[in-house]
C-alpha cells in the first residue's frame, strides 16, 4: 500500500470506510484514544513553525503489515533476521504471540490476526511499534437495530481480544475463490481493501508491491517514497509519499543521533 | 464411626482428591472457557448472497452505491454504503457522512416510528394513527385558512431546489403564506453575484481542469460542493514528480487547504475579499489583465455618470494599504497576483465560509470580476455557466401573498433569510405566528441561530416536525411525523455549489428500516388532498415517485433515470457565455442591479437610503460595484469583547444541516473533542499568554448571542486575536454515541445580514473568553 500524504485532505472517509466494512464499534467515550478502537487512525501532525509558517498534514495508519528480519538488514537492528526460524519474516508482534492467534502469511506478506484464537495477553500490542493494535476492553455497544447494519463477512469481536487491520483479508479471499472458479489469477484491482476505494482524493494506491505490473511497485521507486520509522527495520508494507521534506522527516520520527547511530551500524543503512 | 477432627480431614481430603480424578474439574473449565467466549451479545451477522443497488446521497450530492445482503431470515438489509465508480465526478470515493449513514438509519433508539403527539395538558408524548396525525395537522392549517390568518404558518425546509422544498413551496403558496424559508446556501449567493455580473445564476468553476487555483476563505479541501469531485481536482494537481496544479488560499488558519495549498496567505479575519480587490487593482495597474475580455465588458472605464471599476478599485484599493489592513506581506500579494495573471488556466474560487454560511455578496462579485479581469470566464478551467437543468417546475411556487412577508424585501435582494423570519415572529411586528412546519434541516439544531430558533418553537402554539430522527426538532415539536431517511424513501437533490457541470441525483426505497415512515413530500401531498380546494390542486401528485417522474421528464426514461440514480451534463459549457445583463456584456458595474433598485426606489435619494438600509457602507458609488464590505462583527470588538470566533469546518463533522454520525465523532482527533466529550477551541499561544491561558485550560467563550464551555488548544496555525471552535457537535439528539459530545457552536455564532443579499451570515463572532 502507498499513501501519498501530499493528496490527503485528513477528511477521515478511510477510516470510518474501515470501520463500516470491517464492524468495529462505538463505545461511550470515543475521547479516550487508549481504548478507543480504530484500525485505520489519521494522525495529525503539524511543522511545529509559528504563524503564519504552520502547516499542518495528516498520516492516515492502517497496520503496517511489517515483515521485518528481511534478509540484509543491519545486525545492529530490533528486528533482524532470526537465524534459528525458517522464515524470513519477524514482525514485532506475530514473534511474541503466544498463542499463534497472529501469524504471517508468506504469500500475501499480510500479518493476520484471528481473534478467537486470542488469550488477551496483550504481548503484541506492546510490541508493535506503530499502535496499530487495538484491545477490546469493553463489549461493543450496539445501540438497538444497529446490528443490521454488520457485515457479515467479517466476524464481531467480543472483549478480553486483540484486533487490527487485516487489508480487508475478507476481501481478499472473495477475490482468491473467484479467481479459483474463474481459473484466473487475483488481478490489481480484484482485491482493493475499502480504504482505498473510499479514498475521495485517491490518495491510497492498493496493490503487490513486488508485481512490476502492479502501480504501488512503481510509486515506491520514488524519491519522496518513505515509511514509518524506518530506522527500525521492520519493513512495513505501507509506504507513504509526500514532496514535503518535515512530512518526511518527521514520519521517521527523526532523531539525528539515532540516525547517525544506525548508519554507524549498518555502514551505510537506509 | 465418631464424628472427630481426623474424620473430617479425612473426608475433605478424600473428597477434594476424588473429585480431581474424576473429570468434572476439567470439564467445568473447558465449558466454561467456551460459555465466555460464546456471549449472546455479540451479534452474529447474518450471511446472504450480495447485491448493489445505485442511489444519491442529498447529503452531499454524491452518487453512492449500498451493498445489500439478501439474508433468509433477516431479509434484505444494507450493510455498506460506497461510492459509485461509474459516476463521472465522484469515480467511486466517498465521504465519511454517507459512509456511516447506516448507523443512523438502523438506529431504532433514535428513528421516529410512529406519529407522534405531545399532550399539552401532561407534557407526555402519545403515539397517533397516521389518519389522526394527518387530520390534526391539516385542521390547523385550514382553521387558520379560515380565519384569514394563513400568514401565521411559517415553514423552514432544507435544500430549496428538492422536490421536497418544492412541493413545500406550491403548499404554501397554495396556502397564502409568503413566510418559508430554507438553510441558506452558497449556491443562493453565487447565483445572485453571478446575476448581478452575468445575468446567470448557475455558475461553477472547472477546477479539475485549472492549473492555478486562488481560493478566498471557502474551505476548498474541508468542504466545499461535492466534497468528493472537489478532492478529485485537487489530487489531480498533485502529479508526480512535478505538480500540475498550483493552489493558494487566503484565510486566517492553517486549515487542511491551507496546509495542502502550494501557498497559504495568512490574513486578517474578514479581509479575504478586500485582498481579492487588491489582486484585480495590481492587474489593472500593471496590465495584466485580458484586454479583450475587459474590453467587450461594461463598467470598466467611466461610462456617463457611471463609476467605472478601474477608477473605483485603482483609488479605493490601493496594494500597500491592503495589505497592511488584511495583515499580509506586500511582497507574497504581489507575487500571487503576477503568478495567477501568467497561469495559462487560472481561476479565482469564491463560497461558502468556513461555518457553512452562504458567503458575502460582494466578496462573490470581487472575485467574479477578478476571473473576468483574468479573462477565463467560459474557458476550461475557469468560471462556467452550467448546462441548463431541464426539470419541470411542480407547481406554482411564486409566492405574491396579500399579506407582507416577515422578512422585509426592503432589507436585500433575497428574502430567504429564517433567522430575520424568526426574529420578526419573535417580537410580533409585522405579526407573529401560530404554527411552524419544520421540514427537514434541523433548525433547532442548525445555524443560523439555533437560539432563537429554539426560542421561536417555544413561543409558537403549534409546532410540526417532519423528520426521520428524534433530533432537536422533535424535541419541540407538538406533533412529530416520521420521514423516510434517504436511504428508504423517494427524493432528489441538484448540483452541488460550485460544479462546473449540472447533474441531478434521485434518490430510491433501497431498504425500509422504519415501516411506518412516509417520505416527508408524500406527507405534504396528504395534507393538500385533506385540505382540498387550492392545495389540492396545487399538488395534484399521488406520490412524490409521481412528482419526480414528472420534474424529471426531459431526463429520458424514470425507471432508467431511478436504476442509475444520477443524470450528469456530459461535457462542461466552453465558449462564449451569454450575458443575460441589461448590457448583454460581463458587467463590472452591475446595470441589472442598478435598474432594479432604481425601479424600487424611484428617485436618487430614496436609492441612496435604500441602499444604505440594506447595509451596504460604501455608499451609491460602491453599491453596483464589487468591492469589500468590513465585516459586521469588527464593529462589536471594541465592547469588551476581544476576540474574533470563527468555525473549524471538516469532513468529520458536518454543517449542522445533517446529522452528524457515531463512527464520525470516533474519527475526531483530539485537537476537536477531548478529555471525556469535551469541546476544543484553537487559539494562537501568543493569545492565549496575553490571556494568561495554558493548553488544556477550561474557557467559556461568550458572545452577545450564547456561550461554548471548551478546552484550550495552543494551536501555532491559529491567527493571533481569534479563537477558532470546531462546527457540528454538541447535538442533544441522536443516541449515546453522538449525543453531549462537545458543544454547539451554533449557539454562540452571532448572526447578521449580508449587505445587498440580506442573506444571514454567522462567519465572524465578536466574543470574550474567560478560564472556568
Amino acid at each position: 500500500m502507498v499513501i501519498d500524504l501530499d493528496k490527503c485532505t485528513g477528511c477521515g472517509a478511510c477510516s470510518v470506510a474501515c470501520m463500516s466494512e470491517n464492524n468495529v464499534g462505538v463505545l461511550h467515550d470515543e475521547t479516550d484514544k487508549i481504548r478507543s478502537i480504530t484500525w485505520l487512525r489519521v494522525y495529525q501532525i503539524d511543522n511545529g513553525k509559528s504563524f503564519p509558517d504552520t502547516e499542518v498534514a495528516f498520516i492516515p495508519r492502517p497496520c503496517m503489515h511489517c515483515q521485518g528480519g528481511k534478509a540484509g538488514t543491519p545486525g545492529q537492528a530490533f528486528f533482524q533476521e532470526d537465524p534459528l526460524l525458517d522464515s524470513e519474516a519477524h514482525p514485532p508482534c506475530v514473534s511474541v504471540c503466544p498463542a499463534t492467534a497472529t501469524d504471517y502469511d508468506e504469500e500475501t506478506g499480510i500479518v493476520s490476526q484471528i481473534p478467537t484464537r486470542c488469550i488477551g495477553c496483550r504481548y503484541c500490542v506492546a510490541a508493535c511499534p506503530y499502535h496499530a493494535r487495538y484491545f477490546n476492553w469493553y463489549d461493543v455497544p450496539w445501540p438497538k437495530g444497529t446490528p443490521r447494519a454488520l457485515s457479515p463477512f467479517v466476524s464481531p469481536r467480543m472483549r478480553g481480544v486483540v484486533e487490527k487491520c487485516t487489508f480487508c483479508y475478507q476481501r481478499y479471499q472473495r477475490a482468491r475463490n473467484k479467481a479459483l472458479v474463474d481459473g484466473s489469477e487475483v488481478g490489481e484491482m480484484d482485491y482493493q481493501t475499502a480504504c482505498t476505494e473510499a479514498c475521495p482524493s485517491g490518495a491510497i494506491t492498493f496493490g503487490q508491491l513486488q508485481n512490476p505490473e502492479h502501480k504501488v511497485h512503481k510509486l515506491i521507486s520514488s524519491e519522496h517514497t518513505f515509511r514509518l520509522l524506518e530506522k527500525l527495520h521492520t519493513d512495513p508494507k505501507v509506504y507513504y509519499m509526500s514532496k514535503r521534506e518535515w512530512v518526511r522527516k518527521m514520519a521517521d520520527n527523526y532523531v539525528t543521533r539515532h540516525k547517525k547511530l544506525a548508519q554507524a551500524a549498518a555502514g551505510g543503512g537506509h | 464411626m465418631q464424628w472427630d477432627r481426623r474424620a473430617f480431614i479425612k473426608l475433605a481430603v478424600g473428597g477434594v482428591l476424588g473429585v480431581h480424578a474424576s473429570p468434572l474439574v476439567w470439564k467445568l473449565m473447558d465449558d466454561s472457557t467456551i460459555w465466555t467466549q460464546n456471549w449472546s451479545w455479540v451479534p452474529v451477522p447474518e450471511d446472504g448472497e450480495v447485491a448493489f443497488a445505485n442511489t444519491v446521497s442529498p447529503q452531499t450530492g454524491n452518487a453512492v452505491q449500498t451493498r445489500l445482503v439478501l439474508g433468509r431470515v433477516d431479509g434484505t438489509r444494507a450493510i455498506r454504503v460506497e461510492g459509485n465508480p461509474d459516476h463521472p465526478l465522484g469515480k467511486g470515493g466517498v465521504v465519511p457522512e454517507d459512509s456511516s449513514a447506516l448507523q443512523l438509519l438502523y438506529n431504532d433508539d433514535i428513528r421516529v416510528k410512529t406519529p407522534l403527539m405531545r399532550d399539552k395538558a401532561t407534557g407526555r408524548i402519545v403515539p397517533l394513527s397516521w389518519p389522526e396525525a394527518l387530520d390534526l395537522l391539516s385542521g390547523n392549517l385550514a382553521e387558520l385558512v379560515k380565519k384569514g390568518k394563513p400568514e401565521g404558518i411559517m415553514a423552514l425546509g432544507h435544500d430549496p431546489d428538492s422536490t421536497t422544498s418544492q412541493l413545500l413551496m406550491s403548499l404554501m403558496a397554495a396556502l397564502g403564506s409568503p413566510n418559508v424559508a430554507f438553510t441558506p446556501d452558497a449556491r443562493e449567493t453565487l447565483a445572485l453575484a453571478g446575476l448581478a455580473t452575468m445575468g446567470q445564476t448557475d455558475l461553477g468553476f472547472d477546477l479539475a481542469n485549472a492549473d492555478f487555483v486562488v481560493s478566498f476563505g471557502t474551505p476548498l479541501l474541508e468542504n466545499f460542493g461535492n466534497p468528493v469531485a472537489t478532492r478529485k481536482a485537487f489530487a489531480s494537481w498533485r502529479a508526480y514528480p512535478k505538480n500540475s496544479g498550483y493552489l493558494a488560499q487566503i484565510e486566517p488558519r492553517a486549515s487542511v487547504t491551507a496546509s495542502q495549498a502550494d501557498l497559504w496567505l495568512a490574513c486578517n479575519p474578514g479581509t479575504e475579499g478586500a485582498l481579492a480587490m487588491a489582486m484585480c487593482a495590481i492587474m489593472i495597474q500593471e496590465g495584466l489583465y485580458d484586454q479583450q475580455a475587459v474590453g467587450a465588458a461594461f463598467g470598466f472605464e467611466d461610462e456617463g455618470d457611471f463609476p467605472g471599476f478601474k477608477s473605483y478599485v485603482l483609488k479605493n484599493y490601493p496594494r500597500e494599504q491592503v495589505a497592511a489592513m488584511a495583515g499580509v506581506p506586500l511582497s507574497k500579494l504581489l507575487k500571487l497576483t503576477l503568478d495567477f495573471a501568467k497561469a495559462k488556466r487560472a481561476v479565482a474560487v469564491c463560497g461558502p465560509g468556513p461555518s457553512g454560511g452562504p458567503g458575502r455578496m460582494y466578496d462573490f462579485m470581487a472575485v467574479l470580476a477578478l476571473n473576468a479581469l483574468k479573462g477565463n470566464i467560459g474557458k476550461p478551467g475557469g468560471v462556467l455557466v452550467q448546462g441548463e437543468l431541464p426539470l419541470k417546475p411542480l407547481g406554482e411556487a411564486s409566492l405574491a401573498t396579500k399579506v407582507p412577508p416577515l422578512v422585509n424585501p426592503a432589507l436585500g435582494l433575497d428574502q430567504n433569510n429564517p433567522h430575520a423570519m424568526a426574529e420578526a415572529a419573535l417580537t410580533g411586528k409585522p405579526y407573529g405566528i401560530n404554527t411552524l412546519l419544520l421540514v427537514g434541516g434541523n433548525f433547532m439544531y442548525n445555524g443560523p441561530s439555533a437560539g432563537t430558533m429554539q426560542k421561536l418553537a417555544r413561543q409558537t402554539p403549534f409546532v410540526v416536525a417532519i423528520t426521520p430522527f428524534l433530533d432537536e426538532s422533535a424535541a419541540v415539536a407538538d406533533l412529530v411525523l416520521p420521514s423516510t431517511h434517504w436511504l428508504e424513501g423517494w427524493g432528489d437533490s441538484v448540483s452541488p455549489f460550485g460544479s462546473p457541470v449540472a447533474s441531478y441525483g434521485l434518490h430510491l426505497p433501497l431498504i425500509k428500516a422504519v415501516p411506518e415512515a412516509k417520505d416527508a413530500g408524500e406527507i405534504l401531498l396528504s395534507v393538500a388532498a385533506r385540505l382540498g380546494g387550492k392545495p389540492a390542486k396545487a399538488l395534484p401528485y399521488k406520490n412524490v415517485e409521481e412528482a419526480l417522474a414528472v420534474r424529471s421528464e426531459a431526463l429520458g426514461d424514470f425507471e432508467k433515470l431511478a436504476e442509475q440514480s444520477y443524470w450528469v451534463q456530459e461535457k462542461p459549457n466552453y465558449g462564449a457565455i451569454q450575458f443575460n445583463t441589461p448590457s448583454g456584456k460581463f458587467e463590472f458595474f452591475s446595470l441589472g442591479l442598478f435598474k432594479l433598485l432604481s425601479g424600487r426606489a424611484g428617485n436618487p435619494t430614496a436609492l441612496a437610503q435604500m441602499v444604505a438600509g440594506m447595509g451596504v457602507s460604501g455608499g451609491l458609488e460602491a453599491a453596483f460595484l464589487p468591492h469589500w464590505e468590513p465585516p459586521a462583527a469588527a464593529d462589536d470588538l471594541g465592547t469588551g469583547m476581544p476576540l474574533l470566533l470563527q468555525a473549524v469546518p471538516s469532513l468529520r463533522t458536518t454543517w449542522g444541516g445533517d446529522a452528524i454520525t457515531p463512527y464520525m465523532v470516533k474519527v475526531l482527533p483530539d485537537t476537536m473533542l477531548a478529555d471525556k466529550d469535551k469541546l476544543v477551541v484553537e487559539m494562537n499561544p501568543a493569545t492565549a499568554h496575553e490571556l494568561h491561558l495554558y493548553e488544556g485550560d477550561m474557557v467559556r467563550v461568550d458572545s452577545t448571542a450564547g456561550s461554548l464551555i471548551a478546552k484550550v488548544h495552543l494551536f501555532e496555525g491559529a491567527s493571533p486575536g481569534m479563537v477558532f471552535a470546531p462546527v457540528g457537535l454538541g447535538h442533544q439528539a441522536f443516541g449515546f454515541q453522538v449525543a453531549d459530545k462537545g458543544m454547539n457552536f451554533n449557539n454562540a455564532a452571532k448572526v447578521t445580514s449580508d449587505p445587498m443579499s440580506g442573506l444571514p451570515i454567522w462567519e465572524l463572532t465578536a466574543v470574550s473568553v474567560e478560564k472556568v
